[in-house]
């Protein structure tokens, strides 16, 4: 581990933290941090803090560069950083600030099913899961397209998936963006990443990317999980995944021109990772066009994916998904850039928002939020590490005040991969997690022990923050049953 | 620079320095110190580093079939040039499914490679770990006479 991070910080209240702008010349703006004592410890261990302050150099950064609980060193922003560029004022766009696996995930689907009903066939459900989701590095799937179709998903996304008969229209409206952003230019991607994300489409790719059966264990807000449809010891499914290798290239070709763009607009930037250029030139435009491409992949391959696992589940339980009540809760973007309007200093401002490992979290009566969810604010996916929770947020008011509504991603590394892989032995692991009734299956057992609940902060103590800090509120929580690693 | 002198940019190794390379700590993913006694080892040093980490070889009782390809890159500084290499590679063995196994640099300066590099498909390999690219974040590559070394840092 590196030494502690020994710059500037100051406390605002319990749960925030700021480097003023003095810390370093060409911050525009102070950092944020949403956090508390205990995870700041954690924290400081790595450069994230450093990269908070980085990321204020930004051209156009309205009023701070933030940080979510959840956040942990990176290359150029944090993860776990949320920024915003005025456009009109010159305000940049950087590929580095939405990172190479482009909208980067999570959907939640929920069930009629109940734990008592089903524990004993969560060891088949997962067997079929991992059978027939194709997962791990380089995995293909069996959702072949032409050329033609592949430029269609780019423009369309989740829409594509559900016109080929994978899900259906209420799917679209609970998708953030409907599941298909527009503004996509398939033009502005390139043969390469074309041939990258090839036959790529239903896979769910590595790393950090997972399917889980979980069960709810705890509801924190009664009325909205009436209206939701959820219960204690309810079934729901979680879907963590990206736009694969798609999104990399897209991401690969555009830092590498927007290199040129920091003296070609005469940017100063303390990382070249945070490469960027004005929203409105060529260049920021193109990328925009390309990433909202991969963006839209992403959003189809979500969607073919809880296809294979409604299918999976009607194989082992017998009974099509709509009889289940396996329907989409929602699915949110964790790594992307967006064009949103805000009130800055009582005026109407467009802003760039970049979500770089952080979730939007809109607000009750915000209208990009499906009308059936109006009333209660965007539903917030919050995924945890397989041992312990994931949490069912909402968006609040006080997220568009003060963090561009946006809230945390999820549990945030505290060890590395090395180090996991050091010192967590495989066998305990899985007899440990077996103890707490969690079956885990993966492509490479490598996976299992990086991805150990021990490399993770506990998403408990991350979740108690952006709760208290009010950008979002608990609605349940989750614990897992099934896990399938890629 | 000598060896022993360059600073720690990423913390203590975690392996004692047996190969041309070194993973060091890094929270999400993976940085990684090369070292080589010239510009041609560094390059050829970091692409095996970034393929013998993500790929493990199968043992199969058939000689694998391998491919070569040329492989040309430009930049405006050696830095662009290092990390256009590694991400090309990147590129590359994602769409022919293929290891890279063999990297003949046969020129090279600070602007410009041409290389022939020689891969066998995926399936004679366990893929363990997916490298999506190579990163400027913490970048530094030194030259001290007869030793070079580079910090980079991998997404993974």
């Amino acid at each position: 581990m590196s030494e502690l991070w020994q710059g500037q910080l100051e406390k605002i209240d319990g749960y925030r933290w700021r480097i003023p702008r003095s810390y370093k010349p060409g911050m525009r703006v102070p950092g944020i941090i949403y956090a508390d004592e205990k995870l700041l410890k954690d924290i400081r261990q790595d450069k994230a803090l450093e990269q908070v302050a980085n990321v204020a150099f930004l051209p156009g950064i309205v009023n701070a560069s933030l940080a979510m609980p959840d956040i942990h060193w990176g290359y150029g922003f944090c993860i776990g950083g949320v920024a915003a560029t005025d456009i009109e004022e010159d305000g940049v766009i950087s590929p580095g600030g939405v990172g190479y696996d482009i909208n980067c995930g999570v959907r939640l689907i929920r069930t009629d099913l109940r734990y008592e009903e089903i524990k004993g066939k969560i060891e088949a459900l997962v067997w079929a899961l991992f059978n027939d989701v194709p997962a791990g590095v380089g995995s293909k799937g069996d959702i072949r397209v032409s050329p033609r179709e592949e430029k269609e998903i780019l423009v369309k996304g989740s829409r594509w998936a559900v016109e080929r008969g994978y899900g259906c229209e209420d799917d679209l409206e609970c998708t953030e963006e409907n599941g298909a952003i527009s503004g996509a230019d398939p033009d502005a991607v390139s043969p390469r990443a074309y041939e990258r994300g090839k036959a790529q489409s239903g896979t769910l790719g590595s790393g950090n990317h997972f399917l889980e059966i979980q069960v709810i264990e705890q509801l924190y807000d009664r009325d909205i999980c009436d209206e939701l449809g959820l219960d204690s010891g309810q079934i729901t499914v979680m879907i963590h995944s990206g736009s694969r290798g798609l999104g990399y290239q897209v991401c690969d070709e555009y830092v590498k021109s927007m290199i040129q763009c920091l003296n070609k607009y005469n940017i100063n930037v303390p990382d070249r990772q945070l490469a960027c250029a004005p929203v409105n030139s060529p260049e920021g435009k193109s990328y925009l066009a390309a990433m909202k491409c991969a963006a839209n992949y992403a959003w189809a391959n979500r969607q073919c994916l809880m296809h294979l696992v409604r299918k999976s589940f009607e194989k082992v339980m017998g009974m099509p998904w709509e009889k289940m009540g396996m329907h989409l809760i929602y699915d949110v973007a964790h790594n992307i850039a967006k064009i949103e309007k805000y009130e800055i200093n009582g005026k109407e401002k467009t802003l760039c928002v970049h979500r770089k490992g952080a979730t939007r979290a809109f607000g009750p009566g915000h209208p990009a939020v499906p009308e059936r969810y109006r009333k209660i604010g965007q539903p917030v996916i919050i995924p945890g590490d397989m041992g312990r929770n994931s949490y069912l947020l909402a968006g609040t008011q006080k997220a568009m005040e003060d963090t561009f509504g946006s809230t945390c991603h999820g549990a945030g590394r505290v060890k590395s991969r090395t180090a996991a892989t050091r010192s967590i032995n495989l066998n305990a692991l899985l007899k440990e997690l077996e103890s707490k009734g969690i079956i885990v299956k993966a492509s490479g057992r490598g996976t299992i022990v990086e991805e150990a609940p021990q490399a993770y902060k506990d998403v408990n103590d991350v979740v108690n923050v952006v709760h208290n800090a009010g950008i979002s509120k608990r609605i349940c929580r989750m614990r897992p049953l099934g896990v399938i690693k890629g | 620079m000598s060896r022993s002198k360059v600073r720690l940019l990423h913390g203590p190794p975690v392996h004692p320095p047996v190969k041309n390379y070194q993973i060091i700590e890094h929270t999400a993913d993976l940085a990684l110190r090369v070292y080589a006694k010239d510009l041609k080892g560094l390059f050829r040093n970091a692409a095996v580093a970034v393929f013998e980490i993500s790929a493990e070889k199968i043992s199969s009782k058939n000689p694998p079939q391998k491919e070569s390809l040329p492989l040309e890159q430009k930049a405006a500084t050696l830095d662009e040039l290092f990390i256009n290499w590694l991400n090309e590679l990147l590129s590359l063995s994602a769409t022919r499914e293929m290891v890279f196994t063999d990297f003949k640099i046969n020129k090279i300066n600070e602007h410009a490679l041409e290389a022939t590099v020689t891969g066998e498909a995926f399936s004679g390999y366990r893929i363990n770990k997916e490298i999506k690219a190579a990163t400027y974040s913490g970048l530094k590559i030194e030259n001290s006479g007869s030793d070079w070394q580079a910090e980079v840092i991998l997404d993974v």
